[in-house]
Formats: structure tokens, sequence, C-alpha cells
């Protein structure tokens, strides 16, 4: 059985026939467009799997499969969207998706990092941030502040943390934020949320669709 | 105040062959109507085809989605008057709407303020069947004095939805056919739709949507419930069920255990 994550900029691939197999991840501006797979989720998933999971529900089961206890709030940020699911004593207490005012952020943090040749890896979370309401509209904050002299990585940096705050108050200001999607392995984004950040990596839908498939 | 059925002094209701009527007016009302056959089409439901971009003249694009429905509606269909709910039972904006529909129309635009206490019962909102169909069979009802009837069975409700008849009925798909009415869908089933304690009450041991239109004065009432509820999720949809609101709901069933 083949599980796929079809996401705005990438799709992570899970074939579960295949004993430890790892996770692959492509493009999605590179897929074939006769692909077919078992069970998805994402955007686009329907257009090419026989069955769908609504990507809260994936995330859910995802969280359920990698975090022990029974209090948490998970995050998933996207390129394009932001969602989030809330547990208190086992049971469903929250959820979210932010498909509008969150659009695009993490597309525009990576759009950022080419367009100015940045290695988030070097750069540290910034004390001060900008006041962003989307990641677009955000941008225009950048040049402004470049315009004013700042260092283009200071204000980039402002830019990101801006958008994780914004994350971090969308799923509720939690104490322990569990984070998933790819904003995981950048440093300026987990160091601007203002709360203990557990790491969840990029794949946590895949498992989601793993425990869905177990559960039928 | 005038009392509400003082409009039958105004107005020779026999000389009415087709009617609108916003919100649920007083029973008193509704009751001549019938007896004078007159036919009553619910302005509040979807009933003509033309965009509602036609009412942006009139209203905000920023207002609910009803009562720019209910602009639609009153622009494109013949009718001999609308009687209009406009006191605790619907809300203010339907006040300005009523306004507007006398500014724009030649026909007789009357105000009605429905304060009916005696309940009518709301055996639908508790049966076992599609959540649509019950939808429908409730808001068929305002057109009528006497009780809906209810051909369906009681049911222990697995899930709750609290609210109003969303103007996109598809919102109410994912629900399944054990789920509870509640909120002023269920007033108006009780034929009081003013009744505030009626329309506060939901089930703490039933996972509950709580609905409101966005832009509706409800969204307070229903986040101030969802947020005191401890299986909730509250929601306002505008114009049309999104695919992100759809997926909120289709989750909220699945992961609260409705659908199990």
């Amino acid at each position: 059985m083949i599980l796929a994550d079809f996401g705005t900029s990438y799709c992570k691939f899970l074939n579960m026939a295949d004993d430890g197999s790892q996770p692959t991840i492509l493009s999605t501006k590179e897929l074939p467009g006769n692909l077919h797979v078992d069970l998805a989720t994402g955007h686009n998933g329907r257009r090419f799997a026989d069955r769908y999971v609504n990507e809260l529900i994936a995330l859910a089961r995802g969280g359920e499969a990698m975090i022990a206890s029974r209090d948490y709030v998970l995050l998933d940020c996207g390129s394009r969207d932001i969602k989030f699911v809330a547990y208190t004593n086992g049971k469903l207490k929250d959820m979210g998706w932010n498909t509008e005012c969150g659009a695009s952020m993490g597309f525009t943090i990576e759009l950022l990092e080419k367009y100015y040749d940045l290695d988030y890896q070097k750069m540290r979370a910034p004390d001060k941030t900008f006041s962003v309401t989307c990641g677009v509209l955000g941008m225009s904050h950048i040049f402004d502040a470049v315009i004013a002299g700042m260092p283009v990585s200071a204000a980039v940096a402002r830019l990101i943390k801006g958008i994780a705050l914004n994350a971090y108050r969308f799923c509720g200001s939690p104490d322990r934020l569990y984070l998933s999607g790819g904003l995981c392995a950048n440093p300026v984004f987990v160091g601007s949320l203002p709360c203990e950040v557990v790491p969840l990596g990029r794949y946590l839908l895949l498992k989601g669709l793993a425990r869905y498939a177990e559960y039928e | 105040m005038r009392h509400p059925t003082e409009f039958m002094e105004d107005y020779d209701i026999s000389r009415f062959k087709i009617v609108g009527i916003v919100g649920i007016p007083p029973l008193t009302v509704i009751r001549a109507l019938n007896e004078a056959m007159v036919t009553i089409h619910d302005l509040d439901a979807r009933l003509v085809t033309a965009s509602i971009d036609g009412v942006s003249p009139l209203l905000p694009k920023v207002y609910c989605a009803i009562l720019r429905t209910v602009v639609l509606n009153a622009m494109h269909l013949k009718l001999d008057a609308i009687f209009i709910d406009v006191g605790p039972g619907k809300c203010d904006s339907a006040l300005h709407v009523s306004t507007i529909l006398r500014g724009i129309l030649s026909v007789p635009v009357i105000r009605t303020r429905n304060t009916d206490v005696v309940g009518f019962g709301a055996p639908i909102s508790k049966a076992r069947q599609d959540l649509t169909e019950k939808f429908l069979a409730i808001t068929e009802g305002v057109k009528y004095a006497m009780p809906v009837p209810c051909q369906f069975k009681p049911c222990k409700p697995k899930a709750g939805f609290w609210g109003v008849p969303p103007r996109d009925f598809s919102l109410l798909e994912p629900f399944p056919p054990t789920t509870h009415i509640y909120g002023w869908t269920r007033c108006m089933e009780n034929k009081t739709p003013a009744n505030e304690a009626l329309e506060a009450y939901c089930n703490p041991k039933v996972p509950t949507v709580f609905f409101a239109q966005s832009f509706c004065a409800k969204t307070a009432l229903a986040k101030f419930l969802a947020d005191r509820h401890p299986m909730a999720l509250f929601m306002d949809v505008d114009f049309s069920t999104s695919s992100s609101a759809m997926a909120k709901v289709q989750a909220f069933l699945e992961l609260s255990g409705a659908l199990s």
C-alpha cells in the first residue's frame, strides 16, 4: 500500500509493503501526471488516490502515533496553510485550519531564502518581530526595513518570527507545542516560537495515514 | 409598541395570493395566511438562481448571508407582501433589512415581532434521520400554523448541531442520522423563536458543532456555548461551505467518536 501526503510545495510518500521503508519526498511541481497511490491526504490528494483522508484527521492520527502524552497541542505548518489539533485527557478539545490568513507562510519563507540566497541553518531567531497578518503581506515589511538599512537576513528573520507568533497564537498559545511540517527544520522559525517546541518532522501526516489504514 | 397582530387591521389578507416571510412571524400571522390559502415563500431559503452580487448595491458584502439571500429573493420573486419578523425571535439586522425592502419594493413590507411562548415540541430535532432531511422538514414547517408532522423515530444523540439552518445545507452532510438539533432551529420547530432558554440549551454529553452564519449576532452565543461545552466545535460559515470548513466538521465528528 502506498501512502502519500500531497502538499502544496512537496509531496511525501511511504510504501507500506516494504518493511522498514523510509518516506521519500518529491517537489510537487515534479509530480508525474499519471501517479496513483492507495491512500492520500493533502489538498491535492484526491486527484491521485483511491481513498482520501482529510488533513486534520491525518494530523490527529499522526499525533496519536507519535505523541505519548494525553494532553497536547499539535501544529502543522505547511506551505500554504496551518492547522492544529488540541487534546485534553486523550480527548479532542479544539482544532483549527487556517487556509486564508495563514496563507502561504511556509511558501513565503522558502521563497525568501532562495530569493535572497540565505541559509536559515546559519541564522538565529531574532529578538524583535514584524507584525504580519500573512506571509505575502508581510514581505512589504522586509522591503521597507531593507530600504531603511537593515541587513536582509535580519529583516527576513523578523518576518519569520512574526509568522511563527501568528501560528502560535492560532493554536491557543500552549506552553508546549508539538510541531509538524518542513518548518521543523528551520531554526529561525522554531526558535521564534515562545514556548517549548517538540519538532516531529515533516512526515507526521504519513504516519497518520498509516494509523488510519490500521484502523480500517 | 404595536401588538404583533395589529397588522391585520391595516392589511386585507384576502388581497394576497403569494407572500414572503422572513424569520418566523407570529403564529397568528401564519394561521391567518393559512386560512386565507395564501402561498408562502420562506425568503430565508435559497429560492432563486440569480447571482448574490445583485444585492451588492443594497447591502454590504460583509453581511449575513441569510439576509442577503432574503433581499435577493425579494428582488426576484413576484410577491403581494412580505412579513418580516424583526423581534427577539429574529435579529436587529432584519429590522434594517425591512427598511431596505420598504425602500425598494412597491408591495407592503409588514414588520412583526414574534414573542410566542406556547411550545409545539421538537420531535424532528430528536429523531433518527438524515440531518439534511430533518432541516428541510423544520424549515418547511415555518409556513404552517400546525405542528410539523414527524414521521421519524426518536433516537439517542451521538452528535449535535446547534444553531440556525445554514444557508448552505451541504454543511450538514457529514453528520450521522443520530444527530440532534439544538439552538434556534429547535426553536423554529417548537414555534417559539424568541425562547432564549431553549435556544441556549445543549447536551454536554454529545459532541456538538456550534454553528452561526458569519456576521450574525448569534456567533457570540455560539462561541460562548462552545467554549463551555466539553466536546465542541465552533464555526461560522458565510455564503457557502468552504472545503476547510467541511474538513473541520468531518474531522471533528470522526475524532470525537460521533461516527463510531
